[in-house]
């Protein structure tokens, strides 16, 4: 399947070294994955909430399914998304609401990371999952999401 | 304000719903928004040889919790939704063009503290036509 991502919407920034690169013995928790910057503009809210069944009615709160937006972004750009993973699950908790204008800062680092044996007909397997925490501020420095990610990674991956 | 009255819910209760159905157009647009393009998502004719989802593409995973985000939003009466509110999910199945998206979210537990009214819920997210998506559950803040 072919990964095709437009790299350009954001600004990212953290170590050359990225999730790839890494095999999972050395995935450990608090391991820097990067981040990236965004200014929320009023033309993507408007944008998005049209698709999403409303229009924005000159609410400057932006629709909270935007901060996956971005995260999605940032995810891609700092190759969080390893190939043949599969997302797991969420979790999500709420502090301040972003506005229109607010420039975001969402970091990525890992968060643990597990390995889950498995029996079937009389065969081992291990199942190896990744956490990433995926938490945003804005320009003040306040919380407004943490997300953490879970991962199934593949099978083949040492 | 909270869209609904702390004081009468009830453990057992199932709260306000929200929906979301999901066309190859509403995938195609989210791509634009979030720049990613991955065949899984866009390449209807390519996905049609995969035998991995049955020939189709599937929605971006993040599509697949608006209806939960939406429903926390109406229920707290927010457009973002209260400090101290959480969800926790697991996605159990991909989500493609035709299916209709509906949040599920029923009372588990009901408490006060910090001077916050505080629901605990089981959520689910369900197609219209049956199947769960994804599974978890959410904590709600009432006003």
């Amino acid at each position: 399947m072919e990964q095709k991502f437009n790299t350009s919407l954001v600004t990212n920034f953290g170590p050359a070294k990225m999730l790839p690169d890494l095999k999972f013995a050395e995935m450990e928790p608090g391991w820097d994955c990067g981040g990236g910057t965004y200014k929320v503009t009023k033309e993507e809210v408007d944008k998005f909430a049209k698709l999403m069944g409303g229009a924005n009615k000159g609410e400057i709160t932006i629709p909270i399914g935007m901060i996956y937006i971005f995260g999605l972004r940032i995810c891609w750009d700092r190759k969080v998304f390893l190939d043949g993973a599969i997302r797991a699950g969420d979790k999500i908790s709420f502090f301040k609401p972003a506005k229109i204008g607010d420039t975001i800062t969402t970091r990525l680092s890992i968060a643990d990371k597990k390995e889950v044996k498995k029996e079937k007909d009389g065969k081992v397997r291990i199942n190896r999952f990744l956490y990433v925490d995926m938490n945003a501020t804005n320009q003040s420095g306040e919380k407004i999401v943490e997300i953490q990610m879970s991962f199934l990674l593949p099978a083949t991956m040492q | 304000m909270s869209k609904i009255d702390f004081a009468s819910v009830q453990v057992g209760d199932t709260l306000p719903s929200k929906s979301l159905a999901v066309t190859q157009q509403l995938i195609n647009e989210y791509a634009d928004i979030c720049g990613d393009y991955n065949s899984i998502h866009v390449d209807v004719e390519g996905m049609k040889s995969n035998t991995m989802f049955g020939g189709s593409t599937i929605a971006h995973g993040t599509i697949n919790v608006e209806p939960v985000l939406q429903a926390l939003c109406d229920i707290e009466g927010l457009l973002w939704p209260a400090e101290g509110s959480k969800i926790d999910l697991q996605f159990r199945a991909p989500v493609k063009p035709g299916f209709t998206l509906v949040s599920n979210l029923v009372v588990k537990e009901k408490k006060t503290e910090g001077g916050k009214n505080i629901l605990v819920c089981d959520m689910k997210i369900q197609n219209k036509d049956g199947g769960d998506l994804a599974m978890g559950s959410t904590v709600i803040v009432c006003s």
